[in-house]
């Protein structure tokens, strides 16, 4: 019956009909002559404007996971439209080389650390601006091993993932190509990859040559590390050239020449050039659905205005806190019981020493070197394994770790400080296994919007503090052999992981293999939350390379419907 | 340890030159007026407080005008500027500065029977010892857990300390002289901005 549809929208019927039953009439008659008795209730809160346009797909976040998939759906043609909190900035304009002055970088909303190991978020690990997490990023960005996504096949401890590897490769080339990543070819912990790195490593600095050199003498294989920053003039499709890096040695507080891989001069400009709309300082508190559990709608506050955007499709790619955070606010895809839990933070154990030599660990890639003999150790006591970097540093954060480890105070604080240029760091990073002592909860506190703040529980189990023993123990020995003398190590844990696994089974995960949550057939999370295990590498190309993937699955699955 | 020292007026010359960026000669000048300006949000006797316990923190007997963390304190609190995270076992950063310090005071009294401001140096000294230690007596550290207080002071102090371009001239740090990145990454090899530690 063909007029059935016109008759549903009710809007193109112009025919009133006439209400036969009595008492229904008496009644609409009664409503009526109320409605027009009310007064004005200027009280009530303006009905937000639902503006009829729908996109096909709201991204929520432009850091690693929203970025790759925004420029992915845009170049696939859909309708996509980005939100992220923070602002948009310039930043050969706006970045200065200044620790304090590039606060703006960072997710400030303050969160509560709990737990025995309670982490620290801010510069530590949480970004914000249209770029997110990796405008801080240090730009290592080294592959997972195979053995990385099978943690329970091969240990029995933690969870495989619901893939291999081989999933991941196709994107870690494609990334590695597109972003420009500088990096040693062959790799020596993985000889039989299929592409090499398109730019060779970045120069070592002076932490990196003195751990070079101290492990060539204990026999520990060590090399340029991989980084996605320019080692060379790059021309990227899509964008253009890009300048290579000179050195400046302040990665993880902006770079101010696009040399860096960051998303804002990667991923985000290919997905504007393709159409992508991308809203700055857009805060999403609401996710809307329909009475079939579908996300229908987002609403966010820009500039202190209420917006409400429709869409056929969320992605929601805002970190392992705040995605969870938005799951559990809006009571969203909680059936599996698993958001905000199995969070995980990556052993990031630093050792410092002081060293004879002029060392100046401001100049330089960070991360300059790289060790993954530790990727399985052979006496270790626990399960994974981790690798080992040299670390420049800048000196607030240098002198405020240090200052919380050792606490010094006084002239002695003063002294120590004056030995920063002959300062030089290595450290670990670390798999973390899940434990149900760790998560995410909303607390009682309510932060400036009035939503509550978000309280993480962390404490290193077993299994992190032996890795962590063993990392320490090593790491001492590298630097007794390179001459440094005032050894002191500092536990630290960093990036945020696991909070909305993925799985096989929306019984104990909150997303399927494809990134598309159990219970909300519309809605795709892609950040850190959806990792199930937290790898022995740094985060972000895995990220990457899963907002790639997802963005493919979920287009080959609209293929599927459309046909 | 003789400690090494870098030359005066090194970093206050290199933000006039063209090899600092705009972004970053506009960050670090402002913070070079040291001028001690009214609390925002600290009482007046609180703000003193914490003038006095910076003081023992930072010493900077060699500095005609020291480099004041209290206004940059007291600055932050006011605006309730957060730097993203809190331990879960200490209160809100406002509550957590007034119930330290009015500790810091309690155990001056305890120890010396004044209020710490009106201590010589080498007893506030010990007070400040005795919260590093988590050994000061006062009522109000049974509502603060003493070694995260001390510990989180003591970094927001560090913090302040070395974001100020005459205490990163200090510890010989350049950085700021943005504009032509590096080329020497060698140890030992230095460029010509980089100043050599005096002997």
């Amino acid at each position: 019956m063909p007029d059935e549809e016109v008759l549903e929208e009710g809007v193109l019927n112009p025919v009133k009909p006439e209400i036969q039953d009595p008492l229904l009439k008496s009644i609409l008659a009664e409503n009526a002559g109320l409605l027009a008795e009310a007064p004005v209730e200027l009280e009530q809160p303006a009905p937000l404007p639902d503006p009829v346009d729908e996109v096909d797909c709201v991204v929520i976040g432009t850091g690693a996971g929203g970025a790759p998939l925004l420029a992915r759906l845009a170049m696939a043609g859909l309708k996509v439209v980005a939100l992220e909190a923070g602002p948009r900035r310039d930043p050969t304009r706006d970045y200065a080389t200044d620790e304090k002055a590039q606060h703006f970088l960072f997710w400030n909303d303050e969160r509560l650390s709990a737990g025995r190991n309670p982490v620290a978020f801010g510069n530590n690990n949480s970004g914000t601006g249209v770029g997110g997490s990796t405008l801080h990023y240090t730009a290592y960005t080294p592959r997972a091993h195979r053995g990385d996504l099978r943690l329970f096949t091969d240990f029995g401890k933690g969870v495989d993932w619901p893939f291999g590897v081989e999933e991941l490769e196709p994107y870690y080339e494609e990334l590695e190509h597109f972003l420009g990543i500088s990096g040693p070819t062959p790799y020596p912990w993985d000889a039989k990859r299929r592409t090499g790195y398109p730019l060779v490593p970045l120069p070592l600095n002076g932490a990196a040559l003195l751990m070079q050199k101290a492990c060539a003498d204990l026999g520990i294989r060590t090399s340029p590390a991989a980084n996605a920053a320019l080692s060379a003039r790059y021309y990227q499709e899509g964008i253009g050239w890009r300048e290579a890096c000179t050195n400046r040695g302040f990665c993880q507080a902006g770079c101010n020449r696009g040399a860096k891989a960051s998303m804002d001069v990667t991923f985000l400009p290919l997905a504007e050039a393709h159409g992508a709309e991308i809203r700055a300082e857009a805060y999403v508190t609401e996710i809307e659905r329909d009475a079939r559990g579908r996300v229908t709608a987002v609403v966010y506050t820009q500039h202190g205005e209420q917006k409400r955007q429709r869409c056929r499709h969320l992605f929601l790619c805002a970190g392992a806190v705040e995605t969870p955070r938005l799951l559990l606010l809006n009571e969203l895809a909680l059936t599996s019981g698993q958001v905000g839990k199995n969070f995980m933070a990556h052993p990031g154990m630093q050792v410092w020493g002081t060293f004879e030599e002029d060392i100046r660990p401001y100049k330089g890639i960070p991360g300059g070197l790289i060790s993954e003999d530790t990727h399985r150790p052979p006496d270790a006591d626990f399960a994974g394994g981790y690798l080992l970097q040299s670390i420049g540093v800048m000196p607030v954060t240098f002198a405020s770790q240090m200052a919380r480890k050792r606490k010094l105070w006084g002239q002695p604080l003063r002294d120590y400080m004056r030995s920063y240029n002959h300062t030089a760091g290595i450290n670990i990073l670390g798999d973390c296994l899940p434990h149900d002592n760790n998560f995410l909860e909303l607390a009682e506190e309510k932060d400036v919007r009035g939503l509550p703040k978000p309280r993480v529980h962390f404490t290193a189990q077993e299994n992190e503090q032996r890795m962590n023993a063993h990392a320490e123990k090593l790491m001492r020995q590298i630097w007794e052999a390179a001459g440094a003398r005032d050894i002191w190590a500092f536990e630290r844990y960093a990036h945020t992981i696991g909070t909305a696994r993925m799985g096989l089974s929306g019984d104990d995960a909150v997303v399927n293999a494809e990134g598309r949550a159990f219970d909300v057939p519309n809605l795709y999370i892609c950040d850190n939350s959806v990792f199930p295990s937290a790898l022995s590498v740094n985060p972000a190309l895995t990220i990457m390379a899963l907002s790639l993937r997802t963005a493919d699955k979920f287009l080959a699955a609209q293929q599927r419907l459309d046909r | 340890m003789a400690s090494p020292h870098y030359p005066d007026g090194t970093v206050r010359a290199l933000l006039q030159t063209d090899l600092v960026t705009e972004a970053t000669r506009a960050a670090l000048l402002p913070r070079l007026d040291t001028s001690v300006h009214p609390p925002q949000f600290f009482d007046e006797a609180t703000y003193q407080l914490l003038r006095a316990v910076a003081a023992r923190i930072y010493p900077q007997p060699e500095r005609p005008e020291p480099i004041e963390l209290a206004p940059v304190v007291d600055k932050r609190l006011a605006q309730g500027d957060s730097d993203g995270w809190r331990y879960d076992a200490m209160p809100p950063d406002r509550e957590a500065y007034r119930l330290g310090l009015g500790g810091i005071n309690q155990a001056a009294q305890a120890l010396f029977q004044r209020p710490f401001v009106q201590l010589p140096e080498p007893e506030q000294d010990q007070i400040i010892a005795a919260v590093a230690n988590g050994t000061a007596p006062g009522e109000n550290w049974q509502h603060l857990p003493i070694d995260r207080f001390f510990e989180e002071l003591l970094a927001e102090l560090t913090e302040d300390y070395y974001s100020h371009p005459l205490a990163q001239e200090e510890i010989g740090y350049v950085g700021m002289a943005d504009v032509s990145g590096w080329h020497h990454l060698e140890p030992n090899q230095l460029e010509a901005r980089e100043p050599e530690a005096a002997k």
